[in-house]
């Protein structure tokens, strides 16, 4: 029997030997091609068989414009003719669509058959005037590009920092008033270089002012609306009601109302529609309160329609219109029919050959797709086709040859591998090292995406560390940290209460929050130890349970702070509270620093240090000593002397505890606290974290803490940025986190669970 | 046992179920609806959910727990659903061949479920949660991105300009599969609960005639059925539904025919030698083990029928009276929870359940779900607040549920260690 498992675990082996053998082989077959098609980049033949691409781009792009005028003229004429004709009213839509579509297509064709050949006879001139060309657009597309950067990073500082733009940009405040008002905050603004920025953003601030006043007023329009339908039962009274009538009966049953006069419109509204359905004896469906809450925080994008270009970029431009005039001329020598173009045609005909010839770098991939999409191709005979398409490959086989490389190595190695970081972590690290290479290959830049995952190491490490004494004392994944975390929210909210800021806010929400969650964590400890073998199950419940409880809680807690609470109906923390002007990024700023351009988060690093060093030392601790054996090995542990029971309260607590310091970390590197059902799934994210980092359900040390919560966020921002330029929409890097999260825990779970029963 | 301890023990083992039926009763008196609505929205939603709830009993029966993974069941129908919406397939043959998708599919996930639930015995109601949720992530990428691209799908069905699925595809209109199965026939409540009340006494006299059940019981039930048709006669009850205040409620017969028939399926099953392995499993893996039945081999059969079952019940549910629109991506997300949640309301615990568990459980869960919401704003001024009541709720059942299997299971440990130790002794 053991013979036979021995027999097939080294037919395994060799197995996965051979599989790695080829997979080496044909990463060296790839790394060789590719290395043939850097030489070929460097050859003069490539270099001109390229250039002649780029002159056929430039003229078919020339001629598109002026095709898709003829197709479209030819349909508007089938169309007219097709409405002369009195069986018109017969044809169904679809059918005249489908004629007119064919006519068009005819045209088109036709077109671009008169077109397909342009006979060029000053080639020189053309040549020159192209060059000219991509040159200055070059020129400004660098500036531009540098100029896009600095804007963009004054861009975000201000929406990430300011959160009431009605006071930074109040009606009765002049320009000068709004740009100091900015610079408080970017003091960038201020730079001499910067000036021509100015202007922009001041509309900026003031477009986001008059936004969020509209958006102020359409919440609390909708509340009025709600408070309303929520007061008045019965609606069949109103019935018959109009206008100011309707208006004095609902001032008459809800006094409150009075405050709303502003929305007086859509209160009536509203009123009419349950006026009617009372009538008809039906009831108004009521918009359910959203799952997620309503408002939702994302990741901020740069908006460039706020960008104005300095003088210096102002002339480049001034120069590629100079450019465009001098190529346009020599195009209308070659295609007479140009100058029939006029306005909008010729502005995109401008634009269109602009991003021909300026695709954002001059990188040979780059010049080449974007030659072969305006059907270049066509000018090459086969030879230099093959040889340009090879060329133009050779990264996408450097970065494949390098991925068939290490997933030889894993092979190769997998034994010593597997056995000194488990499956789990070795597949994620492998992962995540392609991720980078791939990142390379869409040209997202490595180092700023490093930057982000530093941050967000801060934002979840303390929450991951949490994970750590629940799995060390033998309760498992303590699923019901979300205790701790609304204890620390609480914690947070309390601070905002009483207008607290700076450090000293920082630390009274945490000690607060570790406070409330003391004799939360105690009793959860001890329904624990009353669950052992169940408890992953009963505390994913309990977590869950005690979230909708808090739901409620913070609807009824009496907070009455105007900040915090919903305005209208006075009363019910909101959903998401903005710490700036607390502590928002507090910790992360302090003593940070810029290297190879990363934004390294002193402050928060330090902190998570120093709790994982507080951790390490309390694990060699005699109670740490204790509390590991006692999760470890039970029955050991009590032969031993040692209070199995007390050891996982002990466990439980400090879990819960540091869970509640955790969440407020995690707030402050975010800028925002987010109640209700926002913390339900924080539990799962720190698991799958500590899975990662190659903890197991009744294993775990500081450096699995470490590793995992930088290998899970360096996917998730990794996987983030690539999905998005995979696929437009995002969409899937979500996929992507449900999947890994989700699939790790499971994995955890096989490996613990079996024949646990009986 | 005493007559005052066995009672006892009945009202603790019923804690919940007797918890709700205070709380429903309040909360009806207290919300102000009119009750012929609520009767006639309670009996809706009943119809709409009774079918995937009853598909929870045999995972149950077979030890493995509330199995959440039905959502994973409710996946593979809307996959059925969505290319029978493609298909233009309408009315009841486009139910049917939803169905006829849902079988394979439901079967074929089923089986992996049952494989990985294998792998972690005793921890089946959280590893079926999880991988509940980490299907929804595979159904996303199925849905968003296979989907109309690598699966070429119609236009109507899928995002113009984009990759993916629509967010909500209607069933009303051309699509023609609303009310497909809800629609056939209606008859009136009452009508329908005189026959069930005949029905039952007919078949108490039967039994008793064939000698199955004693005179007693006979009795018992020729009286309850009696009291059944009696009380409903009453013109104050009657006048709820046979239309003299408000409408006549009528019931979608096809539909209860299709319940009644998930309840007869899940009783007869128990009485075929498949029903008694699942028991044995269910009651000890070891014994099950050492009697020569492959243990792992039932546990997936129990979670194919399962997955299958709900499967059908999203189907059930989706062209049920009332709902019209499939929400793509959300459909399915709520499904494990309320199911599981209705379940044990109706008295099951994580190791028993029976069919009439299973109808009242989702009775007494939807009262409150119909009047929570008004309930709370007449009470807090704020409809909010009951939405939120009925998230703690869902879960919080779940939670107080397992706590006490998990209690009374340690406690039985306990007992037993003791008894073994005295016999030691």
């Amino acid at each position: 029997m053991s013979e036979h498992v021995a027999g097939k675990a080294e037919k395994k082996r060799g197995s996965r030997f051979w599989a790695s053998i080829v997979l080496f082989a044909l990463a060296g077959i790839l790394l060789a091609v590719s290395i043939g098609g850097y030489i070929l980049r460097g050859s003069a033949s490539t270099r001109a068989n390229l250039d002649r691409m780029r002159t056929s781009a430039v003229l078919h792009t020339a001629t598109e414009g002026l095709v898709d005028n003829i197709a479209q003229e030819a349909r508007s004429e089938k169309l007219k003719e097709l409405r002369a004709d009195k069986n018109f009213r017969k044809r169904g839509l679809d059918e005249v669509n489908s004629i007119c579509d064919a006519a068009m297509e005819e045209a088109r064709a036709e077109a671009e058959k008169l077109y397909s050949n342009p006979v060029v006879e000053d080639e020189a001139a053309l040549e020159s005037a192209i060059e000219n060309m991509e040159g200055v657009l070059s020129t400004s597309g660098k500036l531009e590009d540098k100029e896009h950067a600095v804007y963009g990073e004054i861009y975000l500082d201000l929406v990430d920092n300011i959160s009431a733009w009605t006071e930074v940009a109040a009606p009765d405040m002049d320009d000068d008033a709004i740009i100091a008002a900015l610079a408080s905050t970017a003091p960038a603004l201020l730079d001499e270089d910067n000036a021509h920025l100015k202007p922009g953003f001041v509309k900026l601030a003031k477009d986001l002012a008059a936004n969020q006043q509209a958006a102020l007023d359409a919440e609390m329009q909708g509340q009025s609306v709600s408070m309303m339908t929520g007061a008045i039962a019965d609606w069949a009274e109103f019935s018959g009601l109009e206008g100011d009538a309707l208006w004095e009966k609902l001032i008459g049953e809800v006094p409150e109302l009075e405050e709303s006069e502003r929305f007086k419109d859509a209160l009536l509204e509203a009123a009419k529609t349950h006026i009617a359905a009372a009538e008809s004896g039906e009831t108004v469906p009521e918009a359910a309160a959203s799952e997620e809450g309503a408002e939702t925080v994302s990741e901020t994008q740069v908006n460039y329609s706020y960008f104005i270009p300095s003088e210096e970029l102002a002339k480049d431009i001034q120069n590629n219109e100079d450019a465009f005039e001098a190529l346009d001329t020599q195009l209308v020598k070659i295609i007479p029919d140009l100058c029939e173009l006029t306005g909008k045609l010729q502005d995109s005909l401008r634009t269109n050959l602009e991003k021909v010839l300026w695709p954002g770098s001059l990188d040979f991939t780059t010049l080449y797709n974007t030659y072969m999409a305006r059907k270049a191709g066509g000018v090459l005979s086969g030879g230099a086709s093959t040889a340009l398409k090879l060329a133009s490959l050779a990264e996408t086989l450097l970065l494949a040859s390098i991925a068939l490389l290490l997933l030889g190595l894993v092979l190769f190695f997998w034994d010593s591998l597997t056995r000194r970081f488990g499956v789990p972590r070795t597949i994620i690290a492998l992962f995540f090292i392609y991720l980078c290479l791939l990142a390379e290959q869409y040209n997202i830049s490595v180092r700023m995406m490093l930057g982000n995952v530093l941050e967000r190491m801060t934002m979840y490490g303390v929450l991951v560390l949490a994970m750590m004494p629940g799995i060390q004392c033998g309760i498992g994944l303590n699923m019901g940290m979300t205790i701790g975390c609304i204890s620390g929210l609480l914690g947070i909210v309390l601070s905002l209460q009483f207008n607290m800021t700076g450090f000293g806010a920082l630390l009274f929400a945490c000690a607060s929050g570790a406070v409330i969650s003391l004799p939360l964590g105690w009793a959860y400890s001890k329904l624990l130890n009353r669950m052992k073998g169940n408890e992953m199950t009963i505390s994913t419940y309990v977590g869950f349970s005690f979230v909708s409880l808090m739901c409620i809680g913070w609807m009824m807690l009496p907070f009455n702070n105007p900040k915090i609470i919903w305005l209208l109906s006075g009363r019910g923390l909101r959903v998401t509270h903005s710490l700036l002007g607390s502590f928002a990024h507090l910790l992360d700023n302090f003593l940070s620093f810029k290297v190879f351009g990363i934004n390294v988060p002193t402050g928060g690093l330090l902190f998570l240090g120093v709790c994982c060093g507080m951790m390490w030392l309390f694990s060699r601790s005699r109670t740490g000593i204790a509390m590991t054996a006692a999760g470890s090995n039970p029955r050991f542990a009590e032969a031993s002397g040692i209070n199995v029971n007390r050891m996982r309260t002990v466990g439980t607590v400090l879990s819960t505890m540091i869970a509640a310091v955790g969440i407020v970390i995690y707030s402050q590197a975010f800028g925002y606290a987010q109640l209700y059902t926002a913390p339900r799934q924080l539990g799962f994210i720190a698991s799958s974290a500590i899975l990662i980092g190659g903890a197991t359900v009744s294993k775990a040390k500081v450096s699995h803490v470490l590793i995992g919560v930088f290998l899970f966020e360096g996917v998730l921002v990794f996987g983030q940025q690539i999905a998005n330029s995979v696929v437009a929409g995002g969409g899937l890097s979500e996929v992507m986190r449900i999947m890994i999260s989700n699939g790790i825990i499971l994995y955890a779970l096989t490996q613990s669970g079996g024949g646990r029963r009986d | 046992m005493t007559n005052q301890n066995k009672a006892l023990a009945h009202i603790s083992k019923y804690a919940v179920t007797y918890l709700f039926i205070a709380l429903s009763v309040s909360f009806i008196i207290v919300s102000g609806l009119d009750i012929n609505y609520v009767a006639s929205q309670l009996l809706l939603r009943l119809n709409r959910n009774a079918f995937i709830v009853l598909a929870l009993i045999i995972p149950i029966i077979a030890g493995m727990g509330i199995n959440f993974a039905i959502t994973i069941g409710a996946m593979a129908a809307q996959i059925g659903l969505l290319l029978t919406i493609n298909w233009g397939v309408t009315g009841l043959p486009g139910i049917m061949l939803a169905a006829a998708i849902t079988l394979p599919l439901g079967s074929f996930f089923g089986f992996l479920i049952g494989k990985l639930l294998n792998k972690m015995k005793g921890q089946e109601t959280i590893g079926s949660l999880i991988l509940g949720y980490f299907a929804n992530g595979a159904y996303q990428l199925l849905f968003l991105f296979i989907f109309g691209t690598i699966i070429p799908l119609n236009d109507n069905v899928t995002i113009v300009g984009a990759s993916g699925v629509q967010n909500t595809l209607n069933l009303t209109g051309q699509v023609g599969l609303y009310t497909a199965v809800d629609g056939i026939a209606h008859i009136p409540f009452l009508t329908a609960l005189y026959i069930g009340a005949g029905v039952l006494a007919l078949a108490g006299v039967l039994q008793f005639v064939r000698k199955k059940i004693t005179s007693k019981r006979l009795i018992v039930t020729l009286a309850l059925s009696a009291a059944l048709a009696g009380i409903f006669s009453l013109p104050p009850v009657a006048s709820i539904f046979n239309g003299s205040h408000g409408r006549v409620i009528r019931l979608p017969l096809v539909t209860w025919m299709m319940i009644l028939l998930l309840c007869l399926f899940n009783s007869t099953i128990m009485r075929t030698r498949l029903g008694q392995k699942f028991r044995a499993v269910g009651q000890s893996q070891t014994v099950a083990n050492a009697s020569g039945i492959n243990v792992d081999r039932t546990r997936v059969i129990a979670i194919m029928i399962s997955t299958v079952l709900a499967g059908w019940g999203q189907i059930m549910f989706m062209q049920s009276d009332g709902i019209g629109t499939f929400q793509t991506y959300a459909a399915h997300e709520q499904v494990g929870l309320y199911a599981g949640a209705a379940i044990l309301v109706g008295g099951a615990s994580i190791d028993r359940a029976t069919n009439l568990q299973a109808l009242v459980g989702t009775f007494l869960f939807h009262s409150l779900f119909i009047t929570a919401q008004s309930a709370a704003s007449a009470m807090f001024g704020d409809s909010a607040v009951g939405e939120y009541f009925r998230a703690f709720l869902s879960y919080g059942v779940i939670a107080v549920a397992l706590i006490m299997y998990a209690w009374r299971s340690a406690q039985q440990r306990k007992a037993g260690q003791l008894s073994l130790a005295e016999e030691t002794k």
